[in-house]
């Protein structure tokens, strides 16, 4: 069932009721589903049924029963920034695992995003939505669908404004594409998280002269890494089947195609783990490097419990 | 009363003709975007579908979310969406922008190009990559992006191009600073215009921005692996401050080491990711000779200031 929802419509249906009071257990709910595998195991499903490859990747990072309890709420986020090949989450990645957590007993399942209809239609990613009965939530771009949440340990952004309805899950499952950037130069799970966060705060990760002065440009980054403080997916299932290395984020781009799925909760080590996929340096990359810095993970391959096989 | 009805028609006939000059993007005053579309019947095979979608100046972040930037950073107008069908089941997406100038354009397109799609004869400059295709006329960029690589879909890509390129009428060369880059051994699909940071870090990064606020910049691989950047500040002596901060940026940072060569003309660094580079200085502009063997990068150096 797809639902567009505005600010009237989320107040009606009760959903806004009463969040200010949820909202701290909420985010603690969410950011503390603490995963029942170590932290910077990464499960890399190989294959050219990326369906299968992302069952691969998830059953070698732990299983989906380590990250989603039977019972859970969960709200998965895709990319669905365009329909450009090699732009969006693929459809059988989100199939895959909508199908696996139906497995272990989910109670509820959602797509959350605010971007619009059409962009779910085109990418085919409705289409799994509607075929497997799950909920496809979308938000106007309406700030009083986000609420404020402080960034105690925020270095250039101090406070969040996250999509309302996040709230209402227990589990998060995180889930991008992995691509090319003309601004950042890469995007993967840590810059994904901008899919829950208002477009309006997100502009404001781009400061006035953010393309010319120095500090400026690592205010970019050092927002997305902040961001990432507060928001903590459960799990982050990671397209890097086929994906644009040149023209992204939009594309059309050169195709790069691994036929890998990357999974697992370090979203530090995943970024890296995709970023060396085409030959870039993790370190070079000014997000992966700070949030690494930041204690948000690992970006040191060498550290990481590397898990990658085909599925068979 | 009387008066709005006295001068009436003539103010709505001023409205009319502003709103023509406002949305001219062909030939100043005549066109608009939708016009310069190819109209069904006009590409066999090939017919509209649905209702063409257009973004105006900072709209742009509404289409491309998270990449509009780069746009705005060459000079970005308006873009209209209309896609296409043809006979064998097969999309074409058309997105024809309008950028500020034809340098803009031009740069765009170089930003967008691989350096390894098929050249096609068409506007100023066409090429063709697996499954799009990229064409720039005048102040014109068309992007047109099929959703496989089959024959129908490249027939298709290469009749919409065709169509819409008759369609813009206006031409323009290169931008001058292209001929800054030395023609011998260069490779021209390899070329970039830049007109700013975002697009220079996408090709080469410096990893700070100190120095780098140039007025235009180009970028050129050669056969035997070295790359020249010639970066334009407008005038010697903006040239001068702005090598005078990049060079103490260079000197304290820890991207940059500077090595010894020798019989070396010029100081060399190693970028860190094993290519020398050197820095060279010459009226308005800084040039940059990077490359994997030193004696190529300083003949190139030389060879860009002669």
């Amino acid at each position: 069932m797809t639902r567009t929802i505005g600010r009237r419509d989320f107040i009606k249906t009760g959903a806004g009721a009463g969040l200010t009071l949820a909202l701290g257990k909420a985010l603690a709910g969410a950011s503390s589903a603490a995963p029942l595998t170590k932290p910077s195991v990464v499960g890399v499903g190989i294959g050219e049924d990326y369906g299968k490859a992302a069952g691969k990747a998830i059953a070698l990072a732990g299983g989906m029963k380590a990250f989603v309890p039977k019972g859970a709420k969960v709200a998965l986020l895709a990319n669905v920034q365009s329909r450009h090949p090699g732009t969006h989450t693929k459809p059988e990645v989100l199939r895959t695992v909508i199908g696996l957590c139906k497995k272990v007993g989910a109670q509820r399942i959602d797509c959350l995003s605010w971007q619009p209809v059409k962009q779910w239609e085109d990418t085919g990613l409705k289409a799994v939505c509607d075929a497997e009965g799950v909920g496809l939530r979308l938000f106007e771009k309406d700030e009083t669908l986000f609420k404020p949440v402080p960034i105690p340990k925020g270095v250039a952004l101090k406070e969040a404004r996250i999509l309302a309805a996040y709230f209402e899950y227990d589990r998060l499952i995180n889930m991008p594409i992995t691509k090319d950037h003309a601004g950042n130069k890469f995007t993967g799970s840590l810059k994904n998280l901008m899919g829950l966060n208002s477009p309006e705060n997100n502009r404001t990760f781009h400061k006035p002269n953010w393309k010319t002065d120095p500090d400026d440009i690592a205010h970019l980054d050092q927002s997305i890494v902040d961001l990432n403080q507060v928001v903590k997916p459960s799990l982050n299932v990671v397209d890097a089947t086929e994906f644009i290395v040149s023209n992204g984020p939009f594309g059309p781009g050169q195709i790069f195609t691994p036929q890998k799925v990357v999974v697992g909760t370090d979203r530090v080590a995943i970024d890296s783990y995709c970023a060396s996929l085409w030959g870039l340096k993790p370190a070079d990359i000014v997000q992966i490097k700070k949030a690494s810095e930041q204690g948000l993970g690992l970006i040191d391959l060498d550290k990481v419990t590397l898990k990658e096989d085909y599925y068979y | 009363m009387s008066e709005i009805r006295r001068w009436g028609p003539a103010l709505a006939l001023a409205a009319v003709l502003l709103a023509g000059a406002w949305t001219a993007p062909g030939r100043e005053g005549q066109d608009t975007l939708r016009s310069l579309l190819p109209a069904d019947g006009t590409i066999p095979g090939w017919s509209k579908d649905g209702d063409p979608q257009e973004f105006v100046g900072e709209d742009l972040y509404t289409y491309i979310d998270g990449g509009a930037e780069i746009y705005q950073e060459y000079g970005f107008r308006r873009v209209i969406v209309q896609d296409y069908n043809g006979a064998a089941g097969r999309s074409v997406s058309l997105e024809l922008f309008e950028m500020a100038t034809p340098a803009a354009a031009y740069g765009m397109y170089t930003f967008k190009r691989s350096g390894q799609g098929r050249i096609v004869p068409l506007g100023s400059g066409a090429e063709l990559e697996d499954y799009y295709l990229n064409l720039w006329k005048g102040r014109f960029l068309a992007t047109l992006t099929g959703f496989d690589a089959t024959p129908p879909t490249i027939e298709g890509l290469l009749a919409v191009a065709a169509a819409v390129e008759k369609n813009l009428r206006d031409g323009a060369g290169v931008p001058g600073l292209v001929a800054a880059l030395p023609g011998e051994g260069l490779k021209p699909q390899s070329v970039k215009y830049l007109r700013g940071l975002l697009g220079l870090n996408n090709v080469y990064p410096f990893y700070t921005a100190r120095g780098l606020a140039f007025a235009e910049a180009v970028k050129g691989d050669y056969e035997d692996g070295a790359s020249l950047i010639a970066l334009d500040y407008g005038s010697a002596e903006a040239r001068a401050k702005a090598w005078a901060e990049l060079e103490t940026s260079i000197k304290s940072g820890d991207r940059f080491k500077k090595t010894e060569v020798r019989g070396a003309s010029l100081p060399l660094y190693l970028d860190g990711r094993g290519r020398y580079a050197a820095f060279v200085e010459a009226g308005s502009r800084l040039f940059v000779a990077l490359g994997p063997v030193p004696e190529a990068v300083l003949g190139l150096a030389a060879l860009a200031v002669r």
